[in-house]
């Protein structure tokens, strides 16, 4: 990435076709774009540059939603999706369009089924996450591929933001139509993503920007050399160690899990054999959910399960479309484990976490741990 | 969120939380933990103290000075901190059923935010169902 921005680098216009500056950066972004796609096994010319996965999926779906509305007005997704796809949803239907909101079960997990039951004659998008941000449950989009393929007019986008470097993820293989991808959340640097159109499938949308034609017409902007080269190593890199490296993150996890369900009163969220290793969600008896974050931010970086950013922090709606309570939704904290987590950090970790909860449950009067002074 | 050094300090020590017991001991909570904040106060007041006759603020002539406090608070931080420190500061002082300073100058004191001013209100609701005469 560094050398992309020095004299002696790929600084050039990737765009600019005219001089061997533009070529060496447009040959560092092809490169960048067949490390990506072999990451997700996806063809190179599918992969769309973006400046994240929240452009990549308002690109999906306004694109999709916009070069089809003659076809149909109706989009299926689900209640726990991020707020990516469920904003610019909140968003088309204020411009007319139908969507239905699938719920998943209590841990998390969609039906299949549910979605071949919302599809209608009118449907022309189906939204399904690949792993969620907050619980990290891996949802069958192999499954629900089959079945808009079956409907004939139903595209399928799959925002797999989380799944880079976590899980098998097969974009050909699986079906899909369109995949959203992140490269922070594989090591790679912020402000950089993509999004993946099958063209193989014939897949065709309407982009959100015009001016250069860069990206297949899909996504005008001169394309940042130093940002996408850093995504193509990070995916080539996640690649080739996930297999590895899950069992080591999922012993990891596995002995935070014994260590918090020991403290008693504490609620795994999601479906723990359908979860990526990473990524732990737990709720807490007895507490108040900003006073536990705030009792153990001195010591451990976890964050709650809401994407709260007000003063007055909202329960997590995941959670919540999981059936948990406000207060349990509150009270939930998200541990995120990776490449260099260690037996040292989890158990840092679980104390920070046991004192936290003590003091605060007893502060609360929670289950008779009262001090009684004379 | 941010918290001020007072706000991280009352959170951090929560030295006045707890109960109280014995036969002098004034016992008042409000809120929900349902609802998010729930706070109560345990107060030993001194009825024979000298100095109690003398205020006539918020309660009757005589009505007792406060000897000693504890709290037991289900709440985000700054509604942990401020019991704690209403817990603190009226050691000592009349038996009002007011706090210790009024309510602008709490949510100074502690830079809480607009949104939070009805777990303000919590505690001092806590703090008057405390000092509220017994119902007979």
């Amino acid at each position: 990435m560094a050398e992309c921005l020095t004299q002696g680098g790929a600084f050039g216009n990737p765009g600019s076709v005219s001089h061997a500056y533009g070529d060496a950066a447009a040959a560092a972004i092809e490169t960048a774009r067949a490390e990506v796609a072999a990451a997700v096994g996806a063809t190179a010319a599918d992969v769309i540059f973006t400046s994240g996965a929240t452009e990549a999926n308002n690109l999906a779906l306004f694109g999709i939603a916009e070069h089809r509305r003659d076809q149909g007005r109706h989009i299926v997704t689900v209640r726990t999706e991020h707020k990516a796809v469920l904003d610019p949803c909140r968003e088309l239907e204020r411009r007319g369009w139908r969507v239905t909101y699938l719920r998943p079960d209590p841990s998390g997990v969609l039906d299949a089924a549910q979605v071949g039951e919302a599809l209608r004659p009118d449907t022309v998008l189906v939204s399904v996450m690949h792993v969620n941000n907050e619980i990290g449950v891996i949802q069958d989009v192999a499954a629900i591929a089959g079945l808009c393929a079956a409907h004939g007019g139903a595209r399928l986008h799959v925002d797999a933001a989380q799944s880079v470097g976590k899980c098998a993820l097969d974009f050909t293989g699986m079906g899909l139509d369109l995949l959203s991808l992140s490269a922070h959340k594989a090591y790679g640097p912020k402000g950089v993503g993509a999004l993946v159109v099958s063209r193989r499938r014939g897949v065709q949308l309407r982009p959100l920007q015009y001016g250069g034609g860069q990206e297949r017409n899909l996504r005008s902007g001169t394309v940042p050399t130093h940002q996408v080269v850093g995504m193509g190593t990070a995916f080539a890199l996640a690649a080739a160690e996930w297999r590895d490296e899950a069992p080591r993150v999922a012993q990891l996890r596995d002995r935070l899990w014994v260590g918090l369900a020991a403290l008693g009163g504490v609620l795994r969220n999601g479906d723990a054999a359908r979860s990526v290793p990473q990524l732990l969600n737990v709720s807490f008896e007895g507490v108040e959910g900003e006073s536990l974050l705030a009792a153990v931010r001195p010591d451990i970086a976890v964050s709650t399960g809401s994407a709260c950013t007000s003063a007055v922090g909202e329960p997590s709606y995941v959670l919540r479309a999981l059936g948990r309570d406000d207060r349990l939704s509150e009270s939930s904290l998200r541990f995120s484990l990776g490449r260099f987590s260690t037996q040292g950090d989890i158990e840092a970790a679980l104390t920070a976490v046991e004192q936290a909860l003590v003091r605060l449950r007893r502060i609360g009067g929670w289950a008779g741990s009262c001090i009684t002074m004379h | 969120m941010h918290y001020n050094a007072l706000t991280r300090l009352h959170f951090e020590s929560a030295a006045h939380a707890g109960v109280l017991t014995g036969t002098a001991i004034r016992r008042g909570a409000a809120g929900s933990r349902a609802l998010g904040a729930w706070v109560q106060f345990d107060v030993h007041i001194d009825v024979d103290a000298p100095s109690a006759a003398a205020d006539t603020a918020d309660g009757p002539p005589g009505s007792g000075l406060v000897r000693a406090v504890r709290f037991l608070a289900f709440g985000c931080p700054h509604v942990i901190a401020i019991s704690d420190w209403v817990a603190q500061r009226s050691v000592g002082l009349a038996a009002r059923r007011r706090l210790p300073e009024s309510l602008p100058a709490v949510k100074a004191l502690f830079a809480v935010p607009t949104e939070k001013l009805g777990r303000l209100l919590v505690i001092e609701d806590a703090w008057i169902a405390a000092l509220s005469p017994p119902s007979r």
